[in-house]
């Protein structure tokens, strides 16, 4: 997700917070999976349950940015934190739907999904920064 | 859309800053909307021209 930094206004500081707190909980909950499939071997539903805690700390994230739209006042930093979502996604998509083709047609090496999310930050960052520098 | 933001500002003596702080906005979207670069909403266009003590069109055209 973009931080916005053009001014740090109080619904900027409120999605930074939310941002990190939803970042640790994300890494707290990867470390508590780990170690717990690695030393405990858990089954059933505690298993589903164990894996899917880390996505809860990357919706987090994603309900941070969601929150951060909704009540930040000022338009056009809400249009460029939209526009470079939108940027992020169209970026991802296109990057993750080419990797597919190439991986069902030519055998290229399996991309994780758990690695969409981090590509779609780093590609939604980038699209801020050039829009930023678009408006400067 | 084109303006006479700068225009209504330079006779203030107001910075770009001053004018953000005056319609609580960032100094970036002052540059925006000044350039012409973002057009405002039209609450915010009200916002400017109650600022100015003058209307919309008389700040604001959408000539090319």
């Amino acid at each position: 997700m973009p931080m916005p930094c053009g001014t740090m206004n109080s619904a900027t500081r409120r999605y930074l917070r939310r941002f990190f707190v939803a970042l640790l909980l994300y890494i707290l909950f990867i470390i508590a999976a780990v170690v717990a499939f690695a030393r405990y071997h858990p089954t059933g539903p505690l298993a589903y349950a164990l894996a899917v805690l880390p996505a809860l700390g990357i919706i987090g994230q994603m309900a941070a940015f969601g929150l951060y739209l909704a009540e930040e006042k000022d338009e056009f930093q809400r249009t460029l934190g939209i526009l470079s979502m939108i940027w992020g996604i169209g970026a991802t998509l296109s990057v993750t739907v080419t990797w597919g083709f190439l991986e069902k047609f030519v055998h290229l090496r399996h991309l994780d999904l758990t690695l969409v999310y981090p590509l779609y930050c780093v590609l939604t960052g980038i699209s801020y920064g050039l829009l930023q520098t678009r408006y400067k | 859309m084109k303006n006479r933001l700068r225009v209504l500002r330079a006779e203030r003596e107001w910075s770009q800053a001053d004018l953000a702080v005056r319609l609580e906005v960032s100094r970036q979207s002052v540059n925006a909307i000044e350039t012409g670069k973002f057009d405002p909403s039209l609450p915010l266009a009200f916002k400017v021209a109650r600022l100015f003590e003058t209307t919309i069109e008389a700040i604001f055209s959408d000539e090319s």
